[in-house]
C-alpha cells in the first residue's frame, strides 16, 4: 500500500530535483523531503548526481528500476562527447562489450557515431571476437582504418594485433566506404591503404584534442 | 501484476531458454513499461510475425512451467485476432500473430517500433506509444483510458501518426477504427483528461466521411 503511494509520487515527480526543489514541490519540511527520497531510492526510482558546489541532484524516474543498458550508454561512457539517441537498442542480463559497441556504432553509418566510437579502441580486449563480428558485418577494413586514425589522436593507443592486421589486409569482403560519398581530406594515405573512405577530417576530431598526441 | 524489474527478469529467463533468436513486438502495457511510461501490468501482450515463432516461443515457455490458459476466460468467442495464452505464476502472457483482436499490427507499426530490447535470444521491439493508444481506443476499459491519458501527459501522442494509423486500420479491414478513436478522444477530451488539438477532430471526421462514401460506392 505504502509502495503504491511512493509509486504515484515517482510518477508525478519524474525529473531532476534537489532537496530544496523537492521540498518546495511537496510542501513539506526538509527532513520529510529527504525521507521521501530515501523511500523512493529503496524502491529503485532514484539515481544521484553531484551538481555544482557538490549539490546532490536526484533523478527520479520509473525507468531507474530497470537494469537495461544501451549500446549508446557504453559508447558515451568512453566518448569525449556524448550521443543522444532515439532509436535505442537496450540489452538486459549481460554486459555490452566495447567490441560489440564499436560494431554497433559503425553499423549506424553516422558520422557522429563514428567519431564517438574512436574512443572505444582503447577498451578493445578481445581482438579475435572483434574480427569475427567485423567479418560478419563486412567492417574489417573500416575498423583497421579507423584504428589508424584513432592512433593519431589517442595517447598511447596500442597497435592492433598483427594477426588482426594481416587478416584485415587479406579481407576482400569489406565494404569500400564508411559513409556513402564522403571521404576525408586529411587521411588520404589511410584511405588508400585500406581502400575505404573515411568521412572525417582533423577538425571533426577536435573533441579528442585534449587527449591528442 | 508485475513491475518493471520483474518483467525484465521474466524476459531474461525466457531469452536464456530460447535456443534460437526470436524477434517479437511488445504492445499494450508491456510496451509502455519498456518505454518507462507505466510501472506495472496485468498481462504481457506479445505480437509475433509467424505462427511458427509463436509455437516455438510458447513451447519454450511451457518448459519454464508456464501453463496453457483458455481464451474463453477473457474472450467470448474464438475469432481471428484472439491470442493464445499462457499463465505464469504472477502474470498472463497473450501471444498474437500480426492481428490484435480487431486491429492489425501493420508493417508501418512495426517500423515505428524502433526501440529494441534484447533479452538474450528474445528481442522485443516496443510498439510506439501512439500505436498503443490507437489499439487501446477500441476498448471500454477504464485502465486503457488511464494509459492513453499517461501517453498524452508524457507528450508521446503523435497526432499525425494517430490519423495515419486510423486510416490505415480501416484500409486493413478494421472498419471501426476511426469511430472508436473519435469516440475515445472525445470522451477523454470532455472529461478534460486530454486536450485534442483544434482541427484534429475535423480531420478525423473527414476520414470517416471518406470511409462512408467508399462503402456506399462499393454497395452500388
Amino acid at each position: 500500500m505504502k509502495n503504491t503511494k511512493y509509486l504515484r509520487i515517482a510518477e508525478r515527480l519524474k525529473g531532476r530535483w534537489t532537496v530544496e526543489t523537492l521540498r518546495k514541490e511537496l510542501g513539506v519540511s526538509r527532513n520529510k523531503a529527504i525521507y521521501t527520497i530515501h523511500r523512493l531510492r529503496k524502491l529503485g526510482y532514484v539515481k544521484t548526481w553531484y551538481g555544482r558546489n557538490k549539490v546532490r541532484v536526484y533523478y527520479i524516474s520509473l525507468e531507474n528500476q530497470s537494469h537495461k543498458k544501451s549500446y549508446t550508454d557504453v559508447i558515451n561512457k568512453y566518448a569525449p562527447v556524448g550521443l543522444a539517441e532515439w532509436q535505442t537498442h537496450y540489452v538486459y542480463g549481460r554486459e555490452i562489450t566495447a567490441e560489440e559497441a564499436l560494431i554497433y556504432a559503425l553499423k549506424k553509418r553516422d558520422v557522429r557515431y563514428t567519431i564517438a566510437s574512436l574512443a572505444l579502441f582503447r577498451h578493445i580486449k578481445d581482438w579475435s571476437a572483434l574480427y569475427r563480428m567485423a567479418k560478419k558485418e563486412g567492417l574489417v577494413h573500416e575498423i583497421a582504418a579507423l584504428h589508424e586514425v584513432a592512433r593519431l589522436f589517442l595517447k598511447k593507443l596500442q597497435r592492433m594485433p598483427k594477426r588482426f592486421y594481416n587478416l584485415a589486409l587479406k579481407d576482400k569482403k569489406s565494404r569500400k566506404y564508411i559513409k556513402d560519398k564522403s571521404s576525408s581530406e586529411d587521411f588520404k594515405d589511410i584511405e588508400r591503404k585500406w581502400k575505404v573512405d573515411i568521412p572525417l577530417n582533423r577538425a571533426d576530431l577536435s573533441e579528442y584534442r585534449g587527449i591528442a598526441r | 501484476m508485475i513491475g518493471i524489474k520483474e518483467q525484465e527478469e521474466l524476459f531474461i529467463d525466457i531469452g536464456r531458454a530460447l535456443e534460437r533468436k526470436i524477434t517479437a513486438y511488445a504492445i499494450g502495457g508491456t510496451a509502455l513499461m519498456l518505454h518507462g511510461i507505466k510501472a506495472a501490468t496485468l498481462d504481457v501482450d506479445i505480437v509475433l510475425e509467424s505462427e511458427e515463432d509463436r509455437e516455438y516461443l510458447m513451447d519454450t515457455m511451457r518448459k519454464l512451467a508456464y501453463n496453457d490458459s483458455d481464451y474463453r476466460l477473457v474472450y467470448k468467442e474464438a475469432k481471428k485476432g484472439i491470442p493464445m495464452m499462457l499463465m505464469g505464476e504472477k502474470v498472463r502472457f497473450d501471444f498474437f500473430v500480426n492481428q490484435v483482436i480487431t486491429a492489425s499490427f501493420s508493417n508501418k507499426m512495426k517500423e515505428r517500433a524502433d526501440e529494441t530490447h534484447e533479452f538474450g535470444n528474445l528481442t522485443l521491439k516496443a510498439a510506439h506509444p501512439t500505436d498503443v493508444a490507437i489499439m487501446k481506443s477500441a476498448t471500454d476499459r477504464e485502465k486503457d483510458d488511464i494509459d492513453i491519458e499517461e501517453i498524452y501527459k508524457k507528450s508521446l501522442l503523435d497526432w499525425n501518426i494517430l490519423l495515419d494509423a486510423a486510416e490505415e486500420q480501416v484500409q486493413l479491414g478494421n472498419e471501426r477504427a476511426i469511430l472508436d478513436l473519435g469516440y475515445k478522444l472525445e470522451k477523454l477530451n470532455n472529461q478534460k483528461r486530454i486536450a485534442v488539438p483544434k482541427g484534429f477532430s475535423d480531420k478525423l471526421w473527414k476520414l470517416l466521411k471518406k470511409q462512408v462514401r467508399g462503402k456506399r460506392r462499393k454497395r452500388t
